[in-house]
């Protein structure tokens, strides 16, 4: 038997979850997969993937958002809005991560998008051009 | 004969000689007396002496001619040695002259051998003092930048409270759309 590539895999979640299958189906029958081709390790790649894959055809993006203070509900109203326009998806799904050392500002992360407009970005980039 | 001799002196002696105040008795007999010593001494003193002269003198002669031919010997060795001192002289001073020359040639080499390795080392302790420079300059150029990065990073984790944090990530997403 032919062992999937782990795109195709991702391709296949995608299609599967857009067609409304339940989510913990499609992901037993993932797991079924990467258990029987013994790449159960790969588990963390193939959600990459599936986000990514997910977020290319427009349907949703994984937008994890980084900032040194928690967000308010009108910046993240703003994050979901700014994401969804760039990375032209339908849905945003936004996990909030607080991290003191970017010191302000925020850094945004898709599957297959990144925005850094922290502080310590630029600091560094002060560094690195000085 | 030596009657004779003496009758004859007797029998004059008291005429013309006597009268002139010579015993001729004793006249005559010294001079026989001399003529037994002369002929005593021509018999057997003065071949001798005359041959012990005639050796001096041939010894003498002899001598001489050894003291001139030494003489000219050394006349001729003097020439020699001053022929020789001369040459000598002459080519030590050709020596002495080409030793100069090398010497001059040695010192005008080893001047420009000298003047060359002092430029080189001028210009390797020029580059060195370049890039040494260069590196100064880098590295303050990334002390500085630490400084000030470091600097206003302290300054804004002091100064940035949550609501100007809020600001910020506002216009960030303002300047990003």
């Amino acid at each position: 038997m032919a062992v999937l590539s782990r795109r195709q895999l991702a391709a296949y979640a995608a299609n599967e979850l857009l067609a409304n299958k339940r989510v913990g189906s499609v992901a037993k029958e993932l797991a079924a997969v990467l258990v029987n081709s013994r790449r159960a390790n790969q588990a963390e790649l193939l959600a990459q993937d599936i986000a990514w894959e997910l977020e290319r055809r427009g349907t949703a993006a994984n937008a994890s958002v980084t900032a040194a203070h928690e967000l308010s509900d009108q910046l993240r109203k703003q994050i979901a809005a700014f994401v969804k326009k760039s990375a032209k998806v339908d849905q945003v799904i936004i996990d909030e991560v607080i991290d003191k050392s970017v010191i302000g500002g925020v850094r945004i992360d898709t599957a297959a998008h990144s925005w850094d407009k922290t502080l310590s970005r630029k600091l560094t980039d002060i560094r690195e051009v000085l | 004969m030596i009657l004779p001799a003496t009758q004859f002196a007797a029998e004059s002696s008291s005429s013309g000689i006597s009268s002139l105040g010579v015993n001729l008795k004793s006249f005559i007999f010294q001079l026989i007396t001399f003529l037994i010593v002369l002929l005593i001494l021509r018999r057997w003193v003065f071949p001798k002496l005359v041959a012990t002269l005639e050796e001096r003198r041939k010894t003498l002669e002899e001598s001489l001619n050894q003291a001139r031919l030494t003489e000219e010997t050394l006349q001729k060795a003097e020439s020699k040695a001053g022929e020789i001192l001369q040459a000598a002289r002459a080519q030590a001073d050709a020596a002495l002259a080409e030793a100069h020359t090398k010497a001059e040639e040695i010192i005008a080499k080893g001047e420009s051998a000298a003047s060359e390795r002092g430029a080189r080392i001028i210009a390797e302790a020029e580059e060195r003092l370049g890039q040494e420079r260069e590196r100064l300059h880098h590295e303050l150029r990334g002390e500085l930048a630490e400084l000030v990065a470091s600097t206003t990073e302290k300054v804004l984790r002091q100064k940035l409270n949550e609501r100007e944090d809020r600001k910020l990530i506002e216009q960030s997403l303002k300047e990003l759309v």
